[in-house]
């Protein structure tokens, strides 16, 4: 925390020297996310921590931290991120932000770490909404780092704006709890005993809609497809590994057992949001072919499956599978890892793209494999885990989720069970989706022929951007490879939370997962990885034969070139046509001719898909809230007078109220 | 090692092994019998081995716009169908590497090597390897839900997600029907048929631009690679008609390493496949190519099918 600020306040000093204000901002950030890792590790190692930060004296409030073993995981995801991404930050915003920025963005970030670190690591209800709100302010800051532009103001204004709505709802729950309880601290307030009856159901509704606006679940996503891209990328990284987190850390703390043991109903809940968030993210994700707008999107659709394991786990819980209930929580645990990993990754190597051609649009690319190998290896590996494919980590927390989901079938009575394979269907069908996406960003962006001048003068980041990208790749192949060891991790925190029990005969291997009950399943990547090696070995004896002759790729006659390869709107063609029920795409052809409508002379293409969030349930919204205020003004007559007998009103009126009670 | 690990890996590379030398044969009598519906004479049986030998000695020739992964896609493609044969109970009740994943694992091998032949196929900057990759890789979208739906129907009536296990709950309950088969088979069946790129889904046969979805994929390579696609192709498709005999009709598999009760298994796992050899034919034979936007409807044929089966067997 101190060295956080400690970088903050050194970035703000050094703010007239750029090149020394940048190291020393990141090499604190750096400093400070490899103290909260060892923090983590030795929490999730040996016990809770708890402190105090301070103590107002007259009204008798502690603001303390009190780092459980939950809080510990995400401490743990979040310092894994923030260590490359501080690195690759020095020498990212040497090129993207001008040197007066520095100071800003440096401060901004380290003050954004220090609070999601002190979000997680908060004991009472006031530190943890003061840790809130400057982590939204920060992230704010950052995203308006570009202010100049137009759309950029937007997406920080929608930000705050979304941002607030979601505060406001935490708030108005954490009072109420507060006040029930009688007390601040989350252990009492928290205790899953201080309301009941109707008053949880509404708890959780407002929670889940506070947390959720955060996590960037459909249809309280608006905000984060502006928001993501618009930041410069090593802050969409953070933004979208560490900050959409904390929306997920307060529905685990809160939602799923803070508030007591879980409704069935808000067990299924919590699953058909992150069914809907999936699969709708990685349709809309599809749709883009801005680079970093399809990762935020992609983000929304990781948030669901992470929402999927979760809502398993809670209905699980609720019907008391206690074990099945670790297993839906654990696949959940682990998504938030692995996500944090791939799509930090991704948004880095993204980064270095926007940084090499400046644009971030993918049909303005193209053979960027050559100029730039490391980012394109780099970002193969990001896709390949974001798709889900083993051995690397997005398979692993995959597979486990869609063990809850079966065993959850299984195991559950009556009809509620049915919605647990279909989950699982849609599931299979988002991965499926998401390799398509994948195939897609990749393909356009560093295969075949350069589209621009950008893209063929493009050449390689410097090293201190690509290490850090090789360390999150390194992580992504090794947690897939070795996923018990995450597994038993895990398990140290999941002892910790209310209503679980760690499946008693699975076998915790390094190498091995298995979600329960022997016979079930089981995997272990790395004897997958080796098959695969064999196979590789294989073909390459097969086909050693002889040596390859390079020719033109054959065009029919005519010639191969930028304007005749596939597109990635092209790509994503017919799955568009397919889905566009929901997509609801539209396009517009002209063609422009000189002699014959045949030999058109230009021809201009524009497509694009319908916000049906935006337009059908913010927009009505919106004008209702306008209109709403419109009619207040009557209220708000801006005169003396009319206020002062408000006043006096409400005066008389409490005075009546409250005689009446006594 | 122990001696367990041992005997596996070498199970492991012997039904490798085996699958690779008789997948071809597979393509080339499903050839032969579309022929005879055709009253042609056709291809001799044993022609897909000659062409691949033939391919095997040529020279490749590739494009000079391609990367790296325009060689690595072949070898990634064939690395990850022999790495699945592995997984699938063929001739035993357990599959050699059982041990490594079940289902999940084998589902998202195959679809590791999806991903790298279509990532492939866009390399070359050739418009036909674009479209091919982008329709396999949505008609893969829209079976891999139907694909799971039948696979986790098996699976729970089973008791267990890994394959091995699965055979041999389903050997354990004994020849028992359910109504519900019927639905599973139809939806895996339709799955299957997409999945290996068979009409009504694509056409094995055609090179008509328009219409072709796995052969524009892989339009550009040659010799040596071609040969590793097509081998991979084969493979894949005798792993599929596999698991569906697994599924429906595990009788007969040998349920201990005996020789006696192997060499009983092979011709009961031939005639199994011959009969799907034959129902694949038909269809093939009877059907016409669908538009590609047909397709999601018999998808969702095979998606309602498969959640029909789950519904009738577990409600």
């Amino acid at each position: 925390m101190a060295v956080y600020l400690t970088a903050a306040a050194a970035s703000l000093v050094l703010a007239r020297r750029p090149r020394l204000c940048r190291v020393a901002a990141f090499g604190g950030a750096i400093l400070g996310s490899a103290l909260v890792v060892a923090l983590a590790v030795s929490v999730l190692a040996g016990g809770p921590v708890s402190g105090r930060l301070g103590a107002h004296a007259a009204s008798g409030m502690t603001f303390g931290y009190a780092v459980t073993p939950l809080a510990a995981w995400f401490l743990l995801v979040l310092g894994l991120v923030a260590v490359p991404v501080a690195l690759y930050s020095i020498g990212y915003l040497a090129h993207a932000v001008p040197g007066a920025k520095t100071a800003m963005v440096g401060a901004s970030f380290n003050v954004l770490l220090a609070a999601v670190a002190l979000v997680f690591a908060a004991a009472d209800v006031v530190t943890f909404l003061f840790a809130w709100e400057v982590m939204t302010l920060s992230t704010a800051a950052l995203v308006a780092t570009e202010h100049e532009i137009r759309s950029t103001r937007r997406a920080a204004y929608m930000y705050l704006v979304m941002s607030h709505v979601g505060t406001g709802a935490l708030l108005a729950g954490f009072l109420v709890l507060a006040s029930a309880s009688g007390s601040l601290s989350f252990e009492a307030v928290l205790a899953g005993n201080v309301v009941s009856g109707w008053w949880r159901d509404a708890l959780f509704v407002l929670f889940f809609l506070g947390f959720g606006v955060k996590a960037g679940v459909i249809p309280l996503h608006v905000w984060l497809p502006e928001a993501h891209p618009a930041a410069p990328s090593s802050i969409s990284a953070l933004m979208s590994a560490v900050l959409i987190k904390a929306g997920i850390y307060g529905l685990f703390r809160v939602c799923a057992f803070g508030l007591g043991v879980p409704d069935v109903n808000w067990g299924l809940a919590v699953m058909a949001v992150g069914a809907l968030s999936a699969i709708l993210g990685v349709l809309y994700a599809l749709a883009q072919s801005d680079v970093k707008r399809l990762l935020a999107y992609s983000t929304i659709e990781n948030a669901g499956i992470i929402l999927l394991g979760l809502g398993a786990g809670m209905t699980a819980s609720a019907l008391g599978h206690r074990e099945l209930a670790a297993i839906g929580i654990a696949a959940s645990l682990f998504h938030v890892l692995n996500h944090a990993l791939f799509k930090g990754l991704l948004f880095l190597s993204a980064g270095s793209v926007v940084m090499a051609t400046g644009t971030r649009h993918i049909e303005e690319l193209g053979g960027l494999i050559r100029g730039m190998p490391w980012t394109a290896l780099f970002f193969l590996v990001g896709a390949l885990a974001v798709s889900g494919l083993p051995p690397l980590n997005g398979f692993a927390s995959e597979w486990l989720t869609f063990q809850a989901l079966l065993m959850g079938f299984a195991s559950l009575p009556g009809v509620t069970r049915m919605s647990f394979p279909l989950a699982g269907a849609l599931l299979a069908m988002t991965s499926a989706l998401v390799a398509a996406c994948f195939v897609k960003a990749f393909g356009t962006a560093f295969l075949a022929f350069p589209r621009g001048r950008a893209a063929t003068d493009a050449h390689e980041s410097p090293a201190v951007m690509l290490v850090p990208q090789g360390l999150l790749a390194a992580l992504c192949i090794g947690v897939g490879l070795f996923p018990g060891a995450v597994l038993r991790t895990i398990g140290t925190v999941m002892v910790s939370l209310p209503g679980l029990r760690l499946p008693r005969d699975a076998p915790q291997a390094t190498f091995t997962m298995a979600p329960g009950p022997a016979g079930f399943d089981h995997v272990v990547p790395l004897a997958l990885g080796l098959t695969l090696m064999a196979g590789l070995l294989g073909a390459a004896l097969l086909a050693a034969a002889r040596a390859a002759r390079r020719v033109p790729t054959w065009g029919c006659g005519g010639e191969l070139g930028a304007a005749t390869e596939y597109t990635g709107t092209a790509f994503s063609k017919p799955l568009m046509m397919i889905f566009k029920t929901v997509l609801r795409p539209t396009r517009e052809v002209e063609a422009l001719a000189d002699v014959s409508p045949y030999f058109p002379r230009e021809v201009r293409y524009r497509t694009a898909i319908e916000p049906v969030f935006e337009r059908y349930l913010y927009g009505p919204l919106t004008s209702g809230v306008l209109g709403a205020a419109n009619r207040l003004k009557v209220v708000q007559a801006g005169s003396l007078h009319a206020y002062l007998a408000y006043v006096l009103v409400l005066g008389v009126g409490l005075l009546i109220w409250l005689g009446g009670k006594r | 090692m122990t001696e367990g690990a041992l005997a596996a890996i070498g199970l492991a590379v012997l039904q490798a092994a085996g699958m690779l030398a008789l997948a071809p044969l597979l393509r080339g009598l499903i050839k032969k019998m579309k022929a005879a519906l055709q009253t042609r004479q056709g291809p001799p049986l044993l022609q897909v081995y000659y062409d691949l030998a033939k391919w095997l000695r040529k020279e490749p020739v590739r494009s000079d716009t391609a990367s790296w992964l325009y060689v690595a896609g072949p070898r990634m493609y064939f690395a990850t169908s022999v790495a699945a044969t592995t997984l699938v109970p063929v001739w035993m009740a357990a599959a050699p590497l059982e041990a490594a994943g079940g289902v999940l694992a084998l589902v998202g091998i195959l679809a590791l090597g999806r991903f790298f032949l279509a990532t492939a196929a866009l390399d070359t900057g050739s418009p036909f390897g674009g479209m091919g990759a982008s329709r396999e890789m949505t008609i893969a979208a829209l079976a891999e839900p139907a694909l799971m739906l039948g696979l986790f129907t098996a699976a729970l009536s089973a008791g267990s997600l890994n394959l091995g296990a699965l055979v041999r709950g389903l050997l354990d309950r004994g020849a028992t029907f359910h109504p519900s088969d019927i639905l599973a088979l139809a939806g895996l069946f339709i799955v299957v048929i997409a999945e290996t790129g068979r009409v009504p889904v694509d056409n094995p046969a055609t090179h008509l631009e328009l219409t072709m979805i796995h052969e524009a994929m892989v339009l550009e390579y040659s010799g040596p690679d071609l040969a590793l696609v097509e081998w991979a192709s084969a493979v894949k498709e005798l792993l599929y008609l596999t698991l569906l005999a697994d599924l429906f009709a595990p009788i007969g598999l040998a349920t201990s390493a005996s020789p006696e009760l192997i060499l009983l298994a092979v011709p009961i796992w031939a005639s199994k496949i011959f009969l799907l050899a034959v129902a694949v034919t038909l269809v093939e034979s009877t059907n016409a190519k669908l538009r590609l936007f047909r397709v999601p409807d018999l998808m969702a044929v095979s998606l309602g099918l498969g959640f029909l089966a789950l519904a009738i067997r577990f409600l």
